[in-house]
């Protein structure tokens, strides 16, 4: 196994609001090597998207990044300028939203938006931008790509357009993209082509990927390693395999429990009772204690991390037997 | 709104200092308009307070009462002197007059200290003279300028008369007051300070008026058009559009040229000017509104056309209507005005702003700036402080400018 | 077997792309052809009955969406009947109170609230319009509602913008179930929430129809949920149902390619990997569908028979109907 080349060390991003301060991100550590897909899955209020945006410095006001290392290849990220960072992503970091409108211009074509994420790094001829275009769409399986670069965004449907994002964040040839919920808006035909073409991108790149889901079906498909979040703490980290198939997490194995169809049609679904806890009020304790059958007085104190195997990672002080 | 959402959106509007700053002023204004009858130092539209001597003065002059004549008969009797004023009409000053001794009689003014230009005496007695008075050539006439106090002395070598009369004539100087015109007079004579109090009341109301009742019209014209669609849609809207491609200035000269001045004809002709803004601007949101799943939800609970757009609809786009109404105030305020300095706005007698711009801008060339400048800055003021009140409000409304 | 409760046959609903008085002139002159027709539901017909649960999935631009605003009387067909035990949706509608008798819960939980009523109001509104309640009795009335879907009593003076996504849906549900209904659409009801949360909602629909016996339409792409809710599941392509069927029959043997593919693609919590390429192709714009059959251009069996005729649906066993023109051939 390679060496990991990107690293998040005791991350915490909080926000400073009026109503007191948000903790949306608590000692978050993960490491990513290259042609690894690392899975962040997490309901709404987990602070998977946080720890992305905290990933590429977009953290604004009155948010910012409290504690913690992130390093790429050897670069401490947290402390470059503002200046520096946008220089930073793109040739290095791509992101990639749910809502490819986010990223698409709807007054360019898709030829200068492409053109432009080029001249921007880098000089090169008008023949050598064309032809790495034409490669990356075909990469990420775009059929007549010519055609493509000259339309508009809003003459192509979700699925391409979300197709030409990702292809323009392969075209600098980054070390790594983040996915932050890239195929959650789209069909379940769409979305299985867009995984099967982007796992063989990263398969034959040598490219890590940091996809940030809800969605934990698509993760068991796509994954190396998943990691889940929950109230902006870490509950398990562990390959695909430990997760999905030998998670000892009562938080991960409820909400396995809770996918339709992991349970017997027409009955009740194994449900998580009651609601996330406000991030406004969290103790100091496991967040998830409120809710779990098997929380005792202890679950109140600092969860440590317990390593369970080499891969596998989790914060819980009674997990079930492996 | 709810309460937490009414508390926040007031945070958020305080985080301008500007807005804060502006809305106090337009308190202010309205405070104005409210209590002008109680703030004003004199009533502007009361013409019989007029002078045309105080027409005219700069800032800070005081009131001056203008001289009058005063007669009086003044009967002797038995020594005992009586007056019985000569005219019936109503004067400041009295006639007194007492003896001061068998050869003597003391004839005054009332109040003390009122500074006389002249006072005459006729039909004195043979034998009779005035202290230090000119006797006219011909007839028995006794005249003293300047009389020192105020007062003359009848004098006589031999004792007066048991009875007789005489006729005091009494000619007072032009009197300074205490009451200071702190912002000086206009061309009639009227107090600035006053003027502009009232004028604020008369163009905050018009303003509130006008544009609030564009607003319920042009409201009622947008969401008519956008629940109906079609050809009331395109109708309304086609009016909406003509409407704005006109100028509003030109719109408003025309009716009034059409109707004639007066209050309510500035209000109608501002109302007829503003409704588009309001149909165009509610119809859009309207139609966004109408495009909701909860506007679905409660055509599911089969509620009728008229409830959803009034209870549902209606409050959900009022935020927006809200913003242009504060906005429509200023412009309706400035319509208001120009139409009035054209001359075809509010009548003379009850002075708007823009009245009173107009009745010093004949005078401003002759260095009495006052009367144009002092009404102009508080319009200015006033538009402004409004306008920015409005783009706040403007602002908070639109979540792409709220970080 | 039950009483039918609803009967829809050949529904259409279709608009004119681009139509105006100006295009129109230009289409004269221009010798260009009429008019762009977008068919957003093309002949649908279906049928429930009392206590059942239909299924209807099927991927964006399908017109399930449309489908069920038809239903719910909400917006008008082109062509089709709709009946509501056996009387035709044009006089029961005129009848408010008893249109109030089909209900719907909306996709988006936020959206399909007034944010400017207090949730008191919101779910008792109707229910003191129609005289189904006494105004001076409708605030107990509430509160028992709210008790059903699980909101506590005090959520009757909050605003909506006060709940979490979850509870915004429990809302929306006692909205509907103030009402009284006896049939209830739910289109893409969960698709907005988290799975827990997702998994709270379905719990909670499944309670009231055992509760109350209540028929329901279950409008979804995503077809984990589908098999858990309903008995039978009609499946869309492009405007029309491709195939319907009971639900272990539908997921134990699709016999429709489209059926097939979307099986094929539903996204699994397995640690299996797919190693073969999905099915390529996009779904077709519905303003300009390929002829004959819809899907032929993504089809792995399609001839040229698929090109030109327009496939009907046919019984394949009982109570399982598709329409496809070569899957018996093969």
């Amino acid at each position: 196994m390679t060496e990991p080349f990107f690293q998040v060390d005791g991350l915490n991003t909080w926000f400073f609001t009026r109503q007191g301060v948000i903790k949306s991100v608590r000692d978050i550590s993960f490491d990513l090597r290259r042609g690894e897909v690392l899975g962040i899955v997490g309901e709404s209020g987990s602070g998977k998207s946080v720890t992305g945006m905290s990933i590429m410095g977009q953290i604004d006001e009155p948010g910012r990044i409290v504690s913690g290392s992130i390093s790429l290849d050897g670069q401490e990220l947290t402390a470059l300028t503002f200046e520096e960072m946008r220089r930073y992503r793109g040739r290095k970091i791509a992101m990639v939203f749910q809502n490819p409108l986010m990223t698409l211009n709807p007054l360019m074509r898709v030829r200068d938006q492409m053109y432009e994420a080029i001249s921007e790094h880098e000089d090169v001829s008008h023949r050598e931008m064309h032809d790495r275009c034409i490669e990356v769409l075909k990469a990420v399986g775009i059929p007549s790509p010519e055609e493509r670069l000259n339309a508009y965004p809003h003459e192509m449907s979700g699925g391409m357009r979300q197709r030409v994002v990702i292809a323009t964040a392969l075209l600098l040839g980054p070390d790594m993209i983040i996915a932050d919920e890239p195929t959650t808006a789209l069909d379940v035909t769409i979305q299985a082509q867009i995984i099967y073409h982007i796992r063989r991108q990263i398969d034959e790149r040598g490219l890590g990927m940091i996809w940030i889901t809800h969605d934990l079906s698509t993760l068991s498909e796509l994954a190396d390693r998943i990691m889940v979040m929950y109230a902006g703490a870490t509950m398990e980290i562990g390959t695909t395999e430990d997760i999905i198939g030998s998670s000892r997490h009562p938080y991960t194995r409820k909400l396995l429990d809770s996918v339709p169809s992991r349970n017997t049609p027409g009955e009740k679904l194994r449900q998580i009772p009651g609601n996330m806890p406000s991030l406004l009020s969290l103790e100091k304790g496991c967040p998830f204690a409120s809710r779990c059958e098997r929380a005792t007085e202890i679950c109140s104190e600092p969860v440590p991390a317990t390593q369970l195997s080499a891969t596998h990672r989790i914060w819980c002080y009674h997990p079930f037997e492996g | 709104m709810s309460r937490v959402s009414l508390n926040d959106f007031a945070r958020r509007f305080a985080e301008s200092r500007t807005a804060v700053i502006s809305l106090m002023i337009s308190l202010v204004f309205v405070a104005c308009a409210l209590f002008a009858p109680l703030m004003s130092p004199t009533n502007p539209y009361d013409l019989t307070q007029l002078q045309l001597t105080d027409a005219l003065k700069p800032a800070g002059s005081k009131r001056m009462l203008p001289g009058e004549e005063v007669r009086a008969n003044i009967r002797i009797e038995a020594g005992t002197a009586s007056v019985e004023p000569a005219l019936a009409a109503q004067t400041r000053q009295s006639i007194t007059a007492e003896s001061c001794g068998a050869s003597c009689l003391s004839i005054g003014v009332q109040p003390e200290g009122t500074k006389l230009a002249s006072l005459q005496i006729r039909n004195l007695p043979a034998g009779a003279a005035v202290e230090g008075g000119k006797k006219h050539i011909v007839q028995p006439w006794w005249t003293v300028d300047n009389p020192e106090g105020s007062k003359v002395r009848i004098v006589s070598n031999s004792p007066l008369p048991e009875n007789f009369t005489v006729l005091a004539i009494a000619k007072s100087l032009d009197q300074e007051t205490d009451f200071v015109f702190r912002l000086g007079t206009d061309g009639f004579g009227r107090d600035m300070l006053s003027a502009i109090l009232y004028g604020i009341r008369i163009s905050v109301f018009v303003g509130l008026v006008a544009a609030g009742a564009a607003m319920v019209l042009g409201t009622s014209f947008g969401l008519l058009a956008a629940w109906r669609g079609g050809v009331t849609d395109a109708v309304i809207m086609r009016a909406v559009d003509f409407m704005l491609g006109l100028p509003a200035l030109l719109v408003g000269l025309a009716i009034l040229a059409i109707l004639g001045n007066g209050v309510s004809k500035v209000v109608l002709a501002i109302v007829i000017v503003q409704w588009s803004y309001y149909a165009r601007t509610a119809r859009s949101f309207a139609i966004s509104e109408l495009g909701k799943e909860y506007v679905e939800a409660a055509r599911c609970l089969r509620l009728s056309p008229t409830r959803i757009m009034l209870r549902h609809v209606l409050p959900n786009c009022m935020p927006q209507i809200i913003v242009l109404f504060t906005l429509n105030i200023a412009a309706a305020i400035s319509l208001e005005s120009s139409l009035s300095f054209l001359g075809v706005g509010l009548p003379l007698t009850r002075p708007s702003l823009g009245m009173l711009i107009a009745s010093g801008y004949e005078f401003i060339f002759s260095h009495k700036y006052w009367i144009s400048i002092y009404p102009g800055v508080v319009l200015l003021v006033m538009i402004v402080a409004m306008n920015l009140l409005g783009d706040r409000l403007r602002d908070l409304n639109n979540p792409r400018l709220d970080r | 077997m039950n009483e039918m409760i609803f009967e829809a046959k050949d529904l259409s609903r279709s608009f004119t792309v681009g139509r105006s008085a100006l295009r129109n002139l230009a289409n004269r002159f221009l010798g260009e052809r009429t008019p762009t027709v977008l068919r957003a539901v093309d002949n649908v017909s279906l049928t429930l009955r009392e206590g059942e649960t239909l299924g209807v999935v099927g991927e964006s631009g399908c017109g399930k969406s449309t489908l069920a605003r038809m239903i719910a009387g909400i917006l008008p067909v082109s062509s089709g009947e709709r009946h509501f035990r056996g009387e035709p949706y044009d006089s029961l509608l005129a009848r408010k109170r008893d249109a109030l008798k089909i209900q719907m819960v909306f996709q988006d939980p936020l959206s399909s609230l007034n944010p400017r009523l207090r949730v008191g109001e919101i779910v008792g509104e109707a229910a003191v319009l129609h005289g189904l309640v006494p105004r001076s009795r409708v605030k107990d009335y509430v509160v028992d509602i709210l008790a059903r879907v699980g909101l506590p009593a005090d959520s009757i003076s909050r605003y909506p913008h006060q709940f979490s996504g979850g509870q915004r849906q429990r809302v929306g549900i006692a909205r509907s179930l103030a009402v009284k209904p006896d049939m209830l659409i739910c289109d893409e009801a969960v698709a907005a929430l988290d799975v827990s949360v997702q998994a709270q909602i379905i719990n909670l629909l499944m309670d009231i129809k055992r509760e109350s016996g209540l028929a329901m339409i279950f409008i979804s792409h995503d077809l984990g949920v589908i098999r858990h809710l309903c008995d039978r599941v009609a499946v869309m392509y492009l405007g029309r149902v491709v195939e319907l069927a009971e639900t272990e029959q539908l997921f134990a043997t699709p016999t429709h390619p489209y059926t097939r593919m979307l099986l094929d693609g539903m996204p699994k919590i397995s640690l299996e990997r797919r190693k073969f390429m999905p099915i390529q192709g996009e779904i077709p714009s519905p303003l300009n569908p390929p002829s004959g059959c819809h899907f032929h251009p993504r089809c792995p069996i399609a001839t040229e028979h698929c090109r030109r005729t327009r496939p009907e649906l046919r019984e394949i066993a009982s109570g399982h109907v598709h329409a496809c023109l070569n899957v018996e051939a093969l």
